[in-house]
Protein backbone atom coordinates (compact mmCIF):
# COMPACT_ATOMS: atom_id res chain seq x y z
CA UNK A 1 0.00 0.00 0.00
CA UNK A 2 2.59 2.84 0.27
CA UNK A 3 3.90 2.58 -2.83
CA UNK A 4 1.33 4.27 -4.25
CA UNK A 5 2.54 6.99 -6.30
CA UNK A 6 -0.84 8.96 -6.73
CA UNK A 7 -2.75 9.22 -3.42
CA UNK A 8 -6.03 11.42 -3.30
CA UNK A 9 -7.05 11.68 0.18
CA UNK A 10 -11.01 13.15 0.49
CA UNK A 11 -10.65 15.63 -2.55
CA UNK A 12 -14.01 17.57 -2.79
CA UNK A 13 -14.93 21.00 -4.77
CA UNK A 14 -17.29 23.26 -4.67
CA UNK A 15 -18.17 25.42 -7.55
CA UNK A 16 -20.37 28.47 -6.47
CA UNK A 17 -22.45 26.35 -3.95
CA UNK A 18 -22.77 23.84 -5.95
CA UNK A 19 -20.79 20.54 -5.25
CA UNK A 20 -19.29 18.89 -8.36
CA UNK A 21 -17.05 16.87 -6.59
CA UNK A 22 -18.21 14.58 -3.55
CA UNK A 23 -15.20 13.74 -1.33
CA UNK A 24 -13.05 11.62 -3.04
CA UNK A 25 -9.94 8.83 -2.57
CA UNK A 26 -8.54 6.86 -4.75
CA UNK A 27 -4.85 5.40 -4.87
CA UNK A 28 -2.95 4.80 -8.20
CA UNK A 29 0.61 1.99 -7.75
CA UNK A 30 3.25 2.97 -9.49
CA UNK A 31 3.18 1.26 -12.84
CA UNK A 32 0.20 0.70 -12.96
CA UNK A 33 -2.57 1.75 -15.75
CA UNK A 34 -6.02 3.46 -13.80
CA UNK A 35 -9.56 3.95 -15.72
CA UNK A 36 -11.78 6.35 -14.77
CA UNK A 37 -15.52 5.85 -16.49
CA UNK A 38 -18.66 7.70 -15.01
CA UNK A 39 -21.23 10.11 -16.28
CA UNK A 40 -20.99 13.18 -18.36
CA UNK A 41 -20.28 16.30 -15.64
CA UNK A 42 -19.58 13.79 -12.95
CA UNK A 43 -16.35 15.89 -12.12
CA UNK A 44 -13.81 13.76 -13.66
CA UNK A 45 -11.94 16.67 -15.85
CA UNK A 46 -12.20 18.80 -12.23
CA UNK A 47 -10.68 15.92 -10.13
CA UNK A 48 -7.48 15.71 -12.86
CA UNK A 49 -7.38 19.83 -12.71
CA UNK A 50 -7.09 19.75 -8.96
CA UNK A 51 -4.73 16.51 -9.12
CA UNK A 52 -2.32 18.75 -11.90
CA UNK A 53 -2.40 21.75 -9.51
CA UNK A 54 -4.83 24.01 -11.96
CA UNK A 55 -8.34 24.18 -9.14
CA UNK A 56 -7.87 24.25 -5.38
CA UNK A 57 -9.87 22.10 -4.01
CA UNK A 58 -12.30 22.65 -1.06
CA UNK A 59 -10.30 22.52 2.15
CA UNK A 60 -9.79 19.42 4.05
CA UNK A 61 -8.19 16.87 1.40
CA UNK A 62 -4.83 16.08 0.28
CA UNK A 63 -3.62 15.16 -3.26
CA UNK A 64 0.17 13.21 -2.72
CA UNK A 65 2.83 12.39 -5.17
CA UNK A 66 5.18 10.06 -4.46
CA UNK A 67 4.64 10.50 -0.84
CA UNK A 68 4.87 14.48 -0.74
CA UNK A 69 1.23 17.26 -0.39
CA UNK A 70 1.46 18.75 -4.16
CA UNK A 71 -1.85 20.98 -3.50
CA UNK A 72 -1.54 23.99 -4.84
CA UNK A 73 2.26 23.40 -6.87
CA UNK A 74 2.23 22.53 -10.61
CA UNK A 75 4.63 21.01 -12.23
CA UNK A 76 4.13 17.46 -11.30
CA UNK A 77 2.44 15.69 -13.70
CA UNK A 78 2.14 15.16 -16.93
CA UNK A 79 -1.35 16.05 -18.34
CA UNK A 80 -2.70 15.54 -21.86
CA UNK A 81 -6.02 17.74 -21.49
CA UNK A 82 -9.75 16.62 -23.00
CA UNK A 83 -8.65 18.46 -26.28
CA UNK A 84 -4.56 18.01 -28.17
CA UNK A 85 -4.24 21.97 -27.61
CA UNK A 86 -1.49 21.81 -30.14
CA UNK A 87 -0.05 24.92 -30.31
CA UNK A 88 -1.01 25.87 -34.28
CA UNK A 89 2.67 28.27 -34.72
CA UNK A 90 5.19 25.39 -33.93
CA UNK A 91 5.83 22.32 -35.87
CA UNK A 92 5.62 18.36 -34.38
CA UNK A 93 9.01 18.49 -33.23
CA UNK A 94 8.53 21.95 -31.78
CA UNK A 95 5.42 20.86 -30.31
CA UNK A 96 6.73 17.92 -28.58
CA UNK A 97 9.59 20.22 -27.31
CA UNK A 98 6.64 22.59 -25.84
CA UNK A 99 7.49 21.94 -22.25
CA UNK A 100 10.90 22.62 -22.29
CA UNK A 101 9.86 25.63 -23.83
CA UNK A 102 7.76 26.78 -21.48
CA UNK A 103 9.94 26.41 -18.41
CA UNK A 104 13.84 26.59 -19.65
CA UNK A 105 15.64 27.14 -22.94
CA UNK A 106 15.39 24.00 -25.18
CA UNK A 107 18.19 21.75 -25.82
CA UNK A 108 20.05 20.08 -28.71
CA UNK A 109 19.29 17.07 -26.46
CA UNK A 110 15.52 17.60 -26.42
CA UNK A 111 15.33 18.43 -29.64
CA UNK A 112 16.88 15.19 -30.42
CA UNK A 113 14.60 13.34 -27.96
CA UNK A 114 11.60 14.95 -29.74
CA UNK A 115 13.11 13.26 -33.06
CA UNK A 116 13.57 10.33 -31.90
CA UNK A 117 10.32 9.90 -30.01
CA UNK A 118 8.25 10.66 -33.13
CA UNK A 119 10.24 8.40 -35.32
CA UNK A 120 9.95 5.13 -33.14
CA UNK A 121 6.15 6.45 -33.06
CA UNK A 122 5.53 6.83 -36.41
CA UNK A 123 5.55 10.37 -36.91
CA UNK A 124 9.69 10.89 -38.31
CA UNK A 125 8.49 11.84 -41.44
CA UNK A 126 5.70 14.85 -40.05
CA UNK A 127 8.30 16.32 -37.47
CA UNK A 128 8.91 19.90 -39.94
CA UNK A 129 4.50 19.64 -40.31
CA UNK A 130 2.32 22.13 -38.56
CA UNK A 131 -0.53 20.77 -36.54
CA UNK A 132 -3.43 21.65 -39.11
CA UNK A 133 -1.82 18.99 -41.55
CA UNK A 134 -2.02 16.26 -39.41
CA UNK A 135 -5.03 14.02 -39.23
CA UNK A 136 -6.69 13.87 -35.60
CA UNK A 137 -5.16 10.49 -34.28
CA UNK A 138 -1.36 12.06 -35.45
CA UNK A 139 -2.49 15.12 -33.64
CA UNK A 140 -3.37 12.96 -30.03
CA UNK A 141 -0.14 11.12 -30.68
CA UNK A 142 1.86 14.38 -30.89
CA UNK A 143 -0.03 15.92 -27.72
CA UNK A 144 1.05 12.48 -26.24
CA UNK A 145 4.69 12.65 -27.00
CA UNK A 146 4.91 16.29 -25.37
CA UNK A 147 2.98 14.63 -22.44
CA UNK A 148 5.74 11.71 -21.97
CA UNK A 149 8.55 13.99 -22.78
CA UNK A 150 7.81 16.07 -19.68
CA UNK A 151 9.17 13.36 -17.90
CA UNK A 152 6.95 13.02 -14.92
CA UNK A 153 6.04 9.42 -13.99
CA UNK A 154 2.24 9.94 -13.87
CA UNK A 155 0.23 10.69 -16.48
CA UNK A 156 -2.95 11.59 -16.62
CA UNK A 157 -5.08 11.10 -19.83
CA UNK A 158 -8.23 13.28 -20.12
CA UNK A 159 -10.55 11.31 -22.94
CA UNK A 160 -7.67 11.46 -25.18
CA UNK A 161 -9.28 9.34 -27.83
CA UNK A 162 -13.01 10.56 -27.46
CA UNK A 163 -12.83 12.42 -30.64
CA UNK A 164 -11.62 9.70 -32.74
CA UNK A 165 -13.64 7.28 -34.82
CA UNK A 166 -14.00 3.81 -34.03
CA UNK A 167 -10.93 2.52 -36.18
CA UNK A 168 -8.22 5.14 -35.17
CA UNK A 169 -8.98 5.07 -31.48
CA UNK A 170 -8.55 1.06 -31.82
CA UNK A 171 -5.57 1.44 -33.72
CA UNK A 172 -4.45 5.09 -30.61
CA UNK A 173 -5.32 2.41 -27.69
CA UNK A 174 -3.18 -0.24 -29.14
CA UNK A 175 -0.07 2.39 -29.73
CA UNK A 176 -1.13 3.71 -26.17
CA UNK A 177 -0.47 0.09 -24.86
CA UNK A 178 2.69 -0.27 -26.07
CA UNK A 179 4.21 2.91 -25.34
CA UNK A 180 3.29 2.61 -21.63
CA UNK A 181 4.90 -0.93 -21.82
CA UNK A 182 8.03 0.68 -23.03
CA UNK A 183 8.20 3.57 -20.97
CA UNK A 184 7.12 2.54 -17.87
CA UNK A 185 4.86 5.18 -16.90
CA UNK A 186 1.54 5.26 -14.50
CA UNK A 187 -1.45 6.31 -16.31
CA UNK A 188 -4.60 7.83 -14.88
CA UNK A 189 -7.30 7.82 -17.63
CA UNK A 190 -10.82 8.98 -18.26
CA UNK A 191 -13.16 7.78 -20.77
CA UNK A 192 -16.38 6.99 -21.62
CA UNK A 193 -15.97 4.31 -23.04
CA UNK A 194 -16.39 0.88 -20.82
CA UNK A 195 -14.68 -1.27 -23.75
CA UNK A 196 -11.52 1.08 -23.79
CA UNK A 197 -11.56 1.16 -20.02
CA UNK A 198 -11.17 -2.03 -19.75
CA UNK A 199 -8.96 -3.11 -22.58
CA UNK A 200 -5.94 -0.71 -21.20
CA UNK A 201 -6.77 -0.75 -17.70
CA UNK A 202 -5.47 -2.58 -14.42
CA UNK A 203 -8.33 -0.59 -12.56
CA UNK A 204 -11.30 0.40 -13.17
CA UNK A 205 -12.36 3.42 -10.87
CA UNK A 206 -16.53 3.76 -11.89
CA UNK A 207 -17.72 7.12 -10.21
CA UNK A 208 -21.42 8.32 -9.54
CA UNK A 209 -23.36 11.31 -10.99
CA UNK A 210 -22.75 14.52 -9.41
CA UNK A 211 -21.56 15.51 -7.21
CA UNK A 212 -18.95 12.58 -8.23
CA UNK A 213 -17.40 9.94 -5.99
CA UNK A 214 -15.87 6.91 -6.42
CA UNK A 215 -18.54 3.96 -5.90
CA UNK A 216 -16.52 1.01 -6.99
CA UNK A 217 -12.60 0.43 -7.56
CA UNK A 218 -12.75 -3.25 -9.71
CA UNK A 219 -9.57 -5.06 -10.47
CA UNK A 220 -9.35 -6.15 -14.37
CA UNK A 221 -7.30 -9.24 -14.47
CA UNK A 222 -6.95 -9.59 -17.86
CA UNK A 223 -3.83 -11.48 -18.61
CA UNK A 224 -1.28 -9.48 -20.60
CA UNK A 225 -0.25 -7.98 -23.74
CA UNK A 226 -3.94 -7.68 -25.12
CA UNK A 227 -4.84 -8.25 -28.54
CA UNK A 228 -8.57 -7.12 -29.82
CA UNK A 229 -9.69 -10.64 -29.07
CA UNK A 230 -10.15 -9.99 -25.49
CA UNK A 231 -13.06 -7.88 -26.39
CA UNK A 232 -14.69 -11.72 -26.65
CA UNK A 233 -13.47 -13.05 -23.10
CA UNK A 234 -16.13 -14.05 -21.30
CA UNK A 235 -13.94 -12.04 -17.81
CA UNK A 236 -14.22 -9.27 -20.56
CA UNK A 237 -17.87 -9.42 -20.72
CA UNK A 238 -18.71 -9.95 -17.51
CA UNK A 239 -16.52 -7.19 -15.98
CA UNK A 240 -18.09 -4.91 -19.13
CA UNK A 241 -21.91 -5.67 -17.82
CA UNK A 242 -20.73 -4.92 -14.07
CA UNK A 243 -19.68 -1.74 -15.24
CA UNK A 244 -22.32 -0.65 -17.09
CA UNK A 245 -24.84 -1.52 -14.31
CA UNK A 246 -23.15 0.45 -11.70
CA UNK A 247 -22.96 3.16 -14.17
CA UNK A 248 -26.69 2.34 -15.71
CA UNK A 249 -28.16 2.00 -12.18
CA UNK A 250 -27.01 5.24 -10.96
CA UNK A 251 -27.66 7.24 -13.92
CA UNK A 252 -31.36 6.61 -13.54
CA UNK A 253 -31.57 6.82 -9.64
CA UNK B 1 5.22 30.07 -58.69
CA UNK B 2 2.10 30.59 -60.46
CA UNK B 3 0.60 31.35 -57.77
CA UNK B 4 3.22 34.23 -57.24
CA UNK B 5 2.34 35.30 -60.60
CA UNK B 6 -1.71 35.36 -59.59
CA UNK B 7 -1.33 37.15 -56.62
CA UNK B 8 0.55 39.82 -58.93
CA UNK B 9 -1.07 39.90 -61.54
CA UNK B 10 -4.79 40.35 -60.61
CA UNK B 11 -4.17 43.67 -58.23
CA UNK B 12 -2.71 45.15 -61.60
CA UNK B 13 -5.71 44.11 -63.60
CA UNK B 14 -7.77 45.64 -61.26
CA UNK B 15 -5.33 48.52 -61.16
CA UNK B 16 -5.63 48.74 -64.69
CA UNK B 17 -9.80 48.49 -64.29
CA UNK B 18 -9.48 51.51 -62.39
CA UNK B 19 -7.27 53.67 -64.77
CA UNK B 20 -9.41 52.86 -67.44
CA UNK B 21 -12.44 53.63 -65.92
CA UNK B 22 -10.73 57.23 -65.36
CA UNK B 23 -9.85 57.50 -68.97
CA UNK B 24 -13.06 56.82 -70.35
CA UNK B 25 -15.23 59.09 -67.63
CA UNK B 26 -13.00 61.94 -68.62
CA UNK B 27 -13.24 61.05 -72.43
CA UNK B 28 -17.11 60.58 -72.47
CA UNK B 29 -18.24 63.50 -70.33
CA UNK B 30 -15.59 65.92 -71.96
CA UNK B 31 -14.03 66.55 -68.44
CA UNK B 32 -12.08 69.70 -68.84
CA UNK B 33 -8.40 69.32 -68.35
CA UNK B 34 -7.82 71.96 -66.01
CA UNK B 35 -10.32 69.42 -63.85
CA UNK B 36 -9.10 66.17 -64.21
CA UNK B 37 -6.36 65.27 -66.45
CA UNK B 38 -6.35 61.86 -68.28
CA UNK B 39 -4.67 59.15 -65.51
CA UNK B 40 -1.28 58.85 -68.35
CA UNK B 41 -1.13 62.76 -67.92
CA UNK B 42 -0.99 62.68 -64.13
CA UNK B 43 1.56 59.98 -64.65
CA UNK B 44 3.75 62.20 -66.53
CA UNK B 45 3.57 64.99 -64.23
CA UNK B 46 4.98 62.79 -61.77
CA UNK B 47 7.95 61.96 -64.32
CA UNK B 48 8.40 65.33 -65.67
CA UNK B 49 9.18 66.73 -61.85
CA UNK B 50 10.54 63.33 -60.50
CA UNK B 51 13.55 65.39 -59.34
CA UNK B 52 11.58 67.85 -57.65
CA UNK B 53 9.40 65.35 -56.01
CA UNK B 54 11.92 62.86 -55.00
CA UNK B 55 13.09 64.71 -51.95
CA UNK B 56 9.56 65.74 -50.46
CA UNK B 57 8.39 61.55 -51.34
CA UNK B 58 11.37 61.28 -49.10
CA UNK B 59 10.41 63.58 -46.34
CA UNK B 60 6.63 61.79 -46.12
CA UNK B 61 8.50 58.14 -45.90
CA UNK B 62 10.49 59.32 -43.18
CA UNK B 63 7.45 60.71 -41.20
CA UNK B 64 5.53 57.80 -42.03
CA UNK B 65 8.02 55.26 -41.16
CA UNK B 66 8.79 56.67 -37.93
CA UNK B 67 5.35 57.26 -37.00
CA UNK B 68 4.40 53.98 -37.58
CA UNK B 69 7.43 52.21 -35.64
CA UNK B 70 6.52 54.91 -32.49
CA UNK B 71 2.75 53.84 -32.84
CA UNK B 72 3.73 50.61 -33.10
CA UNK B 73 5.36 49.79 -30.05
CA UNK B 74 3.35 52.09 -27.97
CA UNK B 75 0.06 50.26 -29.13
CA UNK B 76 1.75 46.75 -28.43
CA UNK B 77 2.98 48.08 -25.01
CA UNK B 78 -0.33 50.31 -23.89
CA UNK B 79 -2.04 46.72 -25.22
CA UNK B 80 -0.05 44.53 -23.23
CA UNK B 81 -0.35 46.48 -20.09
CA UNK B 82 -4.08 47.33 -20.18
CA UNK B 83 -4.94 43.44 -21.01
CA UNK B 84 -2.56 42.49 -17.90
CA UNK B 85 -4.02 45.19 -15.64
CA UNK B 86 -7.45 45.94 -14.97
CA UNK B 87 -7.02 49.29 -13.44
CA UNK B 88 -5.20 50.28 -15.70
CA UNK B 89 -7.18 49.45 -18.89
CA UNK B 90 -10.39 50.92 -17.16
CA UNK B 91 -8.25 54.25 -16.91
CA UNK B 92 -7.16 54.25 -19.79
CA UNK B 93 -10.01 53.17 -22.52
CA UNK B 94 -12.01 56.31 -22.33
CA UNK B 95 -8.84 58.18 -22.86
CA UNK B 96 -7.97 55.74 -25.97
CA UNK B 97 -11.41 56.63 -27.73
CA UNK B 98 -11.53 60.37 -26.85
CA UNK B 99 -7.70 60.59 -28.75
CA UNK B 100 -9.37 59.14 -31.82
CA UNK B 101 -12.07 61.75 -31.37
CA UNK B 102 -10.36 64.33 -31.77
CA UNK B 103 -10.06 65.36 -35.80
CA UNK B 104 -6.43 65.12 -36.81
CA UNK B 105 -6.71 68.29 -38.23
CA UNK B 106 -7.13 69.81 -35.43
CA UNK B 107 -5.01 68.33 -33.51
CA UNK B 108 -1.64 69.12 -35.95
CA UNK B 109 -2.29 72.50 -35.08
CA UNK B 110 -1.83 72.59 -31.40
CA UNK B 111 0.97 70.39 -31.53
CA UNK B 112 3.04 72.47 -34.02
CA UNK B 113 2.66 75.14 -31.57
CA UNK B 114 4.09 72.93 -29.18
CA UNK B 115 6.34 71.19 -31.28
CA UNK B 116 7.49 73.60 -33.70
CA UNK B 117 7.76 73.41 -37.93
CA UNK B 118 10.12 70.38 -37.57
CA UNK B 119 9.49 66.64 -38.29
CA UNK B 120 8.41 65.41 -34.77
CA UNK B 121 4.54 67.16 -34.86
CA UNK B 122 4.30 64.95 -38.21
CA UNK B 123 5.81 61.42 -36.51
CA UNK B 124 3.49 62.07 -33.23
CA UNK B 125 0.54 62.52 -35.68
CA UNK B 126 0.55 59.55 -37.62
CA UNK B 127 2.10 57.63 -34.32
CA UNK B 128 -1.09 59.15 -32.90
CA UNK B 129 -3.29 57.03 -35.67
CA UNK B 130 -1.36 54.16 -35.32
CA UNK B 131 -1.25 53.27 -32.02
CA UNK B 132 -5.22 52.66 -31.52
CA UNK B 133 -5.86 49.90 -34.01
CA UNK B 134 -2.92 48.15 -32.56
CA UNK B 135 -3.92 48.64 -28.99
CA UNK B 136 -7.36 47.54 -29.10
CA UNK B 137 -6.77 44.72 -31.37
CA UNK B 138 -3.74 43.60 -28.74
CA UNK B 139 -6.08 43.84 -25.85
CA UNK B 140 -8.62 42.07 -27.52
CA UNK B 141 -6.88 39.21 -28.65
CA UNK B 142 -4.91 38.67 -25.01
CA UNK B 143 -8.22 38.68 -23.55
CA UNK B 144 -9.31 35.97 -25.95
CA UNK B 145 -6.34 33.57 -25.94
CA UNK B 146 -7.15 29.92 -25.28
CA UNK B 147 -7.82 29.40 -21.87
CA UNK B 148 -6.47 25.63 -22.26
CA UNK B 149 -3.02 26.57 -23.49
CA UNK B 150 -2.88 28.90 -20.78
CA UNK B 151 -4.24 26.06 -18.60
CA UNK B 152 -1.24 23.77 -20.17
CA UNK B 153 1.28 26.23 -19.25
CA UNK B 154 0.42 26.50 -15.70
CA UNK B 155 0.42 22.39 -15.65
CA UNK B 156 4.19 22.57 -16.63
CA UNK B 157 4.66 25.52 -14.59
CA UNK B 158 5.48 28.12 -16.69
CA UNK B 159 6.67 31.36 -15.86
CA UNK B 160 4.56 34.51 -16.68
CA UNK B 161 7.53 35.60 -18.81
CA UNK B 162 7.11 32.86 -20.94
CA UNK B 163 4.10 31.88 -20.96
CA UNK B 164 4.13 35.08 -22.62
CA UNK B 165 6.38 34.90 -25.38
CA UNK B 166 5.38 30.71 -26.09
CA UNK B 167 1.58 31.52 -26.11
CA UNK B 168 -0.01 34.75 -25.79
CA UNK B 169 2.27 36.21 -28.20
CA UNK B 170 1.67 34.28 -30.78
CA UNK B 171 -1.27 33.21 -30.19
CA UNK B 172 -2.31 37.00 -30.88
CA UNK B 173 -0.42 37.40 -34.29
CA UNK B 174 -3.16 37.70 -36.18
CA UNK B 175 -5.07 40.46 -34.62
CA UNK B 176 -1.71 42.03 -34.03
CA UNK B 177 -0.76 42.25 -37.62
CA UNK B 178 -4.36 43.52 -38.52
CA UNK B 179 -3.91 46.38 -36.63
CA UNK B 180 -0.59 46.89 -37.68
CA UNK B 181 -2.01 46.98 -40.99
CA UNK B 182 -4.96 49.33 -40.47
CA UNK B 183 -2.06 51.69 -38.98
CA UNK B 184 -0.19 51.18 -41.72
CA UNK B 185 -2.77 52.50 -44.20
CA UNK B 186 -3.87 55.76 -42.72
CA UNK B 187 -0.48 56.37 -41.32
CA UNK B 188 0.46 58.13 -44.71
CA UNK B 189 -3.09 60.24 -44.29
CA UNK B 190 -1.69 61.51 -41.29
CA UNK B 191 1.74 62.49 -42.17
CA UNK B 192 -0.10 64.55 -45.32
CA UNK B 193 -2.19 66.22 -42.63
CA UNK B 194 0.33 66.91 -40.84
CA UNK B 195 2.65 68.16 -43.84
CA UNK B 196 -0.28 69.90 -44.60
CA UNK B 197 -0.90 72.38 -41.45
CA UNK B 198 3.03 72.07 -39.85
CA UNK B 199 5.25 73.06 -42.73
CA UNK B 200 6.95 75.79 -44.53
CA UNK B 201 7.40 74.84 -47.64
CA UNK B 202 9.23 71.48 -48.81
CA UNK B 203 7.08 69.10 -48.47
CA UNK B 204 4.48 66.59 -51.00
CA UNK B 205 1.21 68.48 -49.40
CA UNK B 206 2.35 71.76 -49.73
CA UNK B 207 4.05 70.77 -53.63
CA UNK B 208 0.14 69.53 -54.26
CA UNK B 209 -1.33 73.08 -53.00
CA UNK B 210 1.23 74.99 -55.14
CA UNK B 211 0.25 73.07 -58.19
CA UNK B 212 -3.45 73.61 -57.16
CA UNK B 213 -3.04 76.95 -57.05
CA UNK B 214 -1.15 77.55 -60.11
CA UNK B 215 -3.77 75.12 -61.96
CA UNK B 216 -1.15 72.46 -62.68
CA UNK B 217 -4.00 70.00 -62.87
CA UNK B 218 -1.59 67.12 -64.02
CA UNK B 219 0.45 68.00 -61.47
CA UNK B 220 -2.21 67.74 -58.84
CA UNK B 221 -3.56 64.57 -59.44
CA UNK B 222 0.10 62.99 -60.00
CA UNK B 223 0.67 64.11 -56.20
CA UNK B 224 -2.78 61.96 -55.30
CA UNK B 225 -1.23 58.99 -56.79
CA UNK B 226 2.47 59.08 -55.75
CA UNK B 227 0.74 59.38 -51.92
CA UNK B 228 -1.55 56.83 -52.39
CA UNK B 229 1.52 54.59 -53.63
CA UNK B 230 3.30 55.11 -50.60
CA UNK B 231 0.42 54.35 -48.74
CA UNK B 232 -0.22 51.46 -50.35
CA UNK B 233 3.97 50.26 -50.36
CA UNK B 234 3.55 50.79 -46.91
CA UNK B 235 0.94 48.30 -46.66
CA UNK B 236 2.37 45.46 -48.53
CA UNK B 237 5.62 46.02 -46.30
CA UNK B 238 3.32 45.36 -43.06
CA UNK B 239 1.55 42.25 -44.67
CA UNK B 240 5.10 40.79 -46.12
CA UNK B 241 6.66 41.28 -42.83
CA UNK B 242 3.54 39.24 -41.25
CA UNK B 243 3.84 36.91 -44.15
CA UNK B 244 7.59 36.12 -43.12
CA UNK B 245 6.70 35.85 -39.20
CA UNK B 246 3.53 34.32 -39.76
CA UNK B 247 4.15 30.95 -41.93
CA UNK B 248 2.12 28.49 -40.12
CA UNK B 249 -0.73 30.61 -41.93
CA UNK B 250 0.16 29.64 -45.18
CA UNK B 251 2.39 26.08 -45.06
CA UNK B 252 1.36 23.20 -44.35
CA UNK B 253 5.42 22.23 -43.95
CA UNK B 254 7.49 24.60 -42.03
CA UNK B 255 11.29 25.16 -44.22
CA UNK B 256 13.91 23.09 -42.88
CA UNK B 257 15.24 24.90 -40.32
CA UNK B 258 18.90 25.52 -40.67
CA UNK B 259 20.70 23.43 -38.30
CA UNK B 260 23.90 24.63 -35.87
CA UNK B 261 26.06 21.86 -37.29
CA UNK B 262 24.98 21.36 -41.11
CA UNK B 263 27.37 18.39 -41.96
CA UNK B 264 26.41 16.35 -39.62
CA UNK B 265 22.83 16.92 -40.88
CA UNK B 266 23.41 16.36 -44.43
N1 LIG C 1 -14.74 26.52 -13.32
C1 LIG C 1 -15.98 26.02 -13.11
N2 LIG C 1 -16.93 26.81 -12.56
C2 LIG C 1 -18.18 26.34 -12.34
N3 LIG C 1 -18.58 25.09 -12.64
C3 LIG C 1 -17.67 24.27 -13.19
C4 LIG C 1 -16.33 24.69 -13.45
N4 LIG C 1 -15.65 23.65 -14.01
C5 LIG C 1 -16.54 22.64 -14.08
N5 LIG C 1 -17.75 23.00 -13.58
C6 LIG C 1 -18.93 22.14 -13.48
O1 LIG C 1 -18.54 21.00 -12.77
C7 LIG C 1 -19.17 19.85 -13.29
C8 LIG C 1 -18.14 18.79 -13.57
O2 LIG C 1 -17.32 19.20 -14.62
P1 LIG C 1 -16.18 18.27 -15.21
O3 LIG C 1 -15.62 18.96 -16.39
O4 LIG C 1 -15.25 17.90 -14.12
O5 LIG C 1 -17.02 16.99 -15.64
P2 LIG C 1 -16.51 15.69 -16.39
O6 LIG C 1 -16.82 14.54 -15.51
O7 LIG C 1 -15.13 15.84 -16.86
O8 LIG C 1 -17.51 15.66 -17.64
P3 LIG C 1 -17.22 15.16 -19.14
O9 LIG C 1 -17.21 13.69 -19.07
O10 LIG C 1 -18.39 15.68 -19.89
O11 LIG C 1 -15.91 15.74 -19.57
C9 LIG C 1 -19.96 20.29 -14.52
O12 LIG C 1 -21.31 20.37 -14.17
C10 LIG C 1 -19.40 21.65 -14.82
O13 LIG C 1 -20.41 22.47 -15.35
MG1 LIG D 1 -14.21 16.12 -18.70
Amino acid sequence: MSSALLDVDAIAKTFAGTTVLAPTSLRVEEGSFVSIVGPSGCGKSTLFNIIAGLLVPDSGGDVRVSGSSVLGLSGHVGYMLQKDLLVPWRTVEDNITMVARLTRRVSDDDRREARDIATRYGLGEFLNHYPKALSGGMRQRVAFMRTLVAHQPLLLLDEPFGALDAQTRLEMQSWLLNVWRETGRTVLFITHDVDESIFLSDRILVMSPRPGRVVADLPNTLARPRELDVLTDPQFIELKSTIMHLLHSRESA
Amino acid sequence: MKKTLRSVLIPLISIGIVGLIWQLVIVGFHVQPYVAPKPWDAVMAVIQNWGLLWPLVLGTIRETVYGFFFGAILGVVLGVVMSKLELIRRLVYPLLVLSQAVPIIALASPLVLILGFSVTPKIVIVAWIVFFPVTVNVVDGLTHVDQDLLNLARVYGASSWRTFTQIELPGISTPLFSGLKIGATYAVGGAIIAELVGSTGSSLAFYQEHASANLQTPAVYGTTLVMTVIGIGWFLLVAGVEMLLTPWQRRNVARRRRVARPAADQ
